[in-house]
């Protein structure tokens, strides 16, 4: 026997540490697969379908083989979770002194400078605001990581953090007066130091692709890498592996120069000029877009001819603050921080002005304020692969949704890993009695006027029988309002509804109201964990399937023509399964979960697709019929009830 | 136009099933049949009429055929749903409104439709009464020039099993 086995067998460690342990084989199968690669370091895949218990399969052999071990996951939550309660039971089970340490982005570090900064020179706050920044103030002299994850008086997207915290643009970096006392230099120092770095993907993929100087030297150190959720990170490493400008940054940028235009540099009159100047034309730039915020198409936009001038006159007035800067070099800490900025804002810029350029996608987003523009590869393939290929390290990919009609190939083609070991577990939660899947008859169709009203009239019914505890999820927000409107007439229960409240905040209603209904766009639910009978019915009105006008999702489609492919079967499709199968596994977590998903969408019945989407789910109880799932949730709150007077 | 060919499959009595749910266990193994028999068409890319009795049936069949194995996957959809063209299987209890090239008849009369088909498929059941409605439905397919033929309904279980 392997230690790695020895260490999941009846008398294991981990039989030690968990009361009522008893060995499952697809988890001793992925942990024997997991050591081999790290030991040949080698590749390898794994689908461990939800209850496979991944992470210990997955940490045991890490920190068995002694070696310096990257994990890397998808959001800080899972972090948190990961380094707070998961390594530190196996430490704890295995007996080792591995040093562990946590790292999070930037943004999730207080800045000592700019705190200071801000104390100084900031106007007038209203009340909210003073009273999050006493709060930060109070935090800041006794914190010992700076991890502003730590303030809990302080609400998550409070308009405080950006004074407090740095970006890659504003951070002075070795110029910096608080050099000595950074919390991020201090967390990034102990990472380098650790045997186990838990890390985000976002921040994974920065550091790969160079994205954060002063970085770049953490993953060359690793031996092992492991991704969990990475069904994720192709889309990511997309995103790190491309340009982006905003005019937000050109914003920042000026205001910082106005900022030592006012204190420092009174003498020099044509910096606020020129920042002035440029300002304005990168407002100007925004009215040209629509009002709401949109998506499209940057290489077709930028040949319509009041978007190229406009955006040539950015160029004019950047680099004419450029040439202004140039002759304040060396005055201050400040202004050198704004000259490399201009810098970097002119080489980005370049890039956006060359939209011929091979293999990528240029797309835009506007938000209410700004404009960004992206050049984003449309395979990272190449680079991904050759970068694992000499890293001499052990890489492993698992997540509970990386299969589609029981392959790899979509995953495995878009990172360039064709030729790993792959691995398939299927979750031992038994889907025929713990789940229904309903597909409702006689729905109209998408654009049918009467859509939202035959939706209202099938949720009501689900929505009595589960007593709440209901996510509704929409492909557009038209719909979304429309239903909820509709709703709000009908039910007494409580609605939450996206966009009233911060994500995090309408989460936490949500738990904290049994008989609360979420309604909320699709992509809500990636990342959400909403555990037992908090959640039991799940409507989706129509098939995830990514919307045909996204900029980045039409080049690849060009791209996959070009050669000779079908865009639907080899893009749209993989990835609405994906996201289907992430749906499934936020309802059923556990043994005991019982939950119905309705899909009001009648093309995964009369599609000959709808067999790639049943054979990547789980095996759920299928049904057409709405009675049989209204039956099914009122048995979950009998047998619930029941449980609950034994 | 070509011979309208039909095939009678002829259920088995089920020895090991309880007298007192006939019924209900011939209906059962009729509708099974049927969709076995709709998924062997779909899988040689025939596209398939399932003519039912009523709403009832017809929901009986979609619920069966929604419910049938992964592996088995069978497109379908009930009268409205869907686009105009329809999936590869359709089900209903009204007349067709679109052309397809086999008829699954669930009926208990041979319908005024039959003959736009090239392949209609229909079966015998063990129930008297139904055999003896079976039975005018083998002599009106005669009546009409069909090609008639009988065959047991076992025989298709099997090759559809081993195929998927």
């Amino acid at each position: 026997m392997t230690p790695v086995e020895q260490a999941f067998s009846s008398s294991g460690f981990l039989a030690k540490i968990i009361e009522g342990y008893s060995p499952r084989q697809p988890q001793i199968d992925m942990a024997v697969e997991v050591a081999t690669a790290i030991e040949k370091q080698s590749c390898l895949i794994v689908e461990a379908g939800t209850g496979t218990g991944k992470t210990f399969a997955y940490l045991i052999p890490a920190l068995l083989a002694d070696k310096k071990v990257i994990v890397s996951t998808g959001t800080k939550n899972l972090q948190e979770q990961l380094f707070h309660k998961d390594i530190p039971l196996i430490r704890k089970a295995l007996a080792t002194n591995a040093k562990i340490a946590l790292l999070k982005g930037r943004a999730n570090y207080l800045c000592v400078y700019r705190l200071d900064q801000y104390k100084h020179s900031r106007g007038q706050l209203d009340a909210m605001s003073l009273s999050d920044f006493v709060n930060v103030q109070k935090w800041a002299v006794s914190t010992t990581t700076g991890d502003i994850g730590e303030l809990v008086n302080v609400a998550e997207g409070s308009s405080v953090f950006p004074y407090i915290t740095s970006t890659l643009d504003n951070c002075l970096a070795k110029d910096c007066p608080n050099y000595s006392d950074c919390y991020l230099i201090d967390a990034r120092k102990k990472a380098i130091e650790a045997d186990v770095i838990v890390v985000n993907h976002h921040l994974f993929f920065a550091d790969m692709a160079l994205k954060d100087t002063g970085f770049g030297e953490l993953i060359p150190r690793a031996d092992v890498v492991i991704f969990d959720e990475a069904h994720q990170i192709a889309d990511i490493a997309s995103e790190y592996f491309g340009e982006a400008f905003s005019t937000r940054q050109l914003l920042d940028l000026c205001s910082d120069v106005l900022k030592e235009y006012r204190t420092t540099l009174t003498d020099v009159k044509q910096l606020g000029k020129a920042a002035e100047k440029l300002q304005r034309t990168s407002q100007e730039f925004r009215l040209l877009f629509k009002h709401d915020p949109e998506r499209g198409n940057w290489r077709e936009k930028c040949k319509q001819q009041q978007f190229s001038q406009a955006f040539l006159a950015i160029k004019t007035d950047l680099d004419f603050l450029y040439q202004v800067i140039k002759l304040c070099i060396s005055r201050n800490e400040a202004i050198d921080n704004c000259f490399d900025r201009a810098v970097t804002l002119l080489s980005k810029y370049d890039v956006m002005v060359n939209t011929e350029a091979f293999g990528m996608s240029f797309w835009y987003e506007t938000t209410r304020r700004h404009v960004v523009l992206h050049q984003t590869p449309l395979s990272v393939s190449e680079k991904f692969s050759a970068y694992v290929a000499s890293s001499n390290a052990g890489w492993i990919f698992t997540s509970a949704t990386l299969a589609v009609n029981e392959q790899f190939k979509h995953f495995s083609q878009q990172l360039g890993l064709e030729n790993s070991a792959q691995l398939l577990l299927d979750s031992p939660f038994d889907y025929q009695l713990q789940s229904q899947l309903v597909v409702p008859r006689y729905l109209p169709a998408a654009n049918d006027k009467g859509r939202a009203a035959a939706l209202v009239n099938l949720a009501k019914p689900l929505i009595e029988a589960s007593k709440g505890a209901c996510f509704m999820l929409f492909t557009s927000y038209r719909m979304m309002n429309q239903v909820a409107e509709l709703l709000a007439e009908d039910v007494d229960n409580p609605l939450l509804i996206q966009g009233q409240m911060g994500k995090h905040k309408l989460l936490s209603e949500f738990v904290e109201r049994p008989d609360a209904v979420l309604l909320a766009t699709a992509s809500f639910w990636e990342g959400v964990d909403v555990r037992g009978h908090k959640l039991t019915c799940v409507i989706i009105d129509k098939l995830p399937f990514a919307s045909p006008d996204d900029p980045l999702l039409q080049a690849r489609s060009e791209d996959v023509k070009r050669q000779g492919g079908d865009p639907f079967t080899e893009i749209q499709l993989p990835q609405a399964v994906i996201a289907l199968k992430q749906g499934v596994g936020r309802l059923i977590r556990d043994v005991s979960d019982k939950g119905v998903l309705v899909i009001c969408d009648d093309r995964l019945v009369n599609r000959p697709y709808g067999e790639v989407f049943l054979k990547s789910l789980p095996n759920m109880q299928r049904s057409r019929d709405l009675d049989q799932a209204v039956r099914f949730l009122k048995q979950i709150n009998v047998s619930d009830t029941n449980k609950r007077e034994l | 136009m070509q011979q309208t060919q039909v095939m009678f499959y002829i259920l088995q009595d089920d020895k090991t099933q309880k007298s007192d749910a006939t019924s209900d266990n011939d209906k059962n193994r009729l509708f099974h049949q049927a969709c076995l028999q709709a998924a062997r068409f779909y899988r040689q890319n025939q596209r398939i009429f399932i003519y039912t009795h009523d709403q009832a049936s017809a929901h009986d069949i979609d619920e069966m055929l929604w419910a049938f194995d992964a592996n088995s996957f069978v497109p379908h959809n009930l009268p409205g749903e869907g686009t105009n063209y329809g999936a590869a299987v359709e089900i209903s209890w009204q007349a067709p409104t679109n052309r397809r090239s086999v008829l699954i008849n669930l009926t208990s009369t041979v319908p005024n439709f039959a003959n736009k088909f090239s392949h209609i498929i229909d079966f015998v059941p063990t129930d008297e009464t139904l055999k003896q409605q079976a039975r005018v439905r083998f002599s009106t397919c005669r009546k009409w020039g069909f090609a008639v033929e009988t065959q047991p309904a076992s025989a298709v279980q099997e090759s559809v099993e081993s195929h998927s």
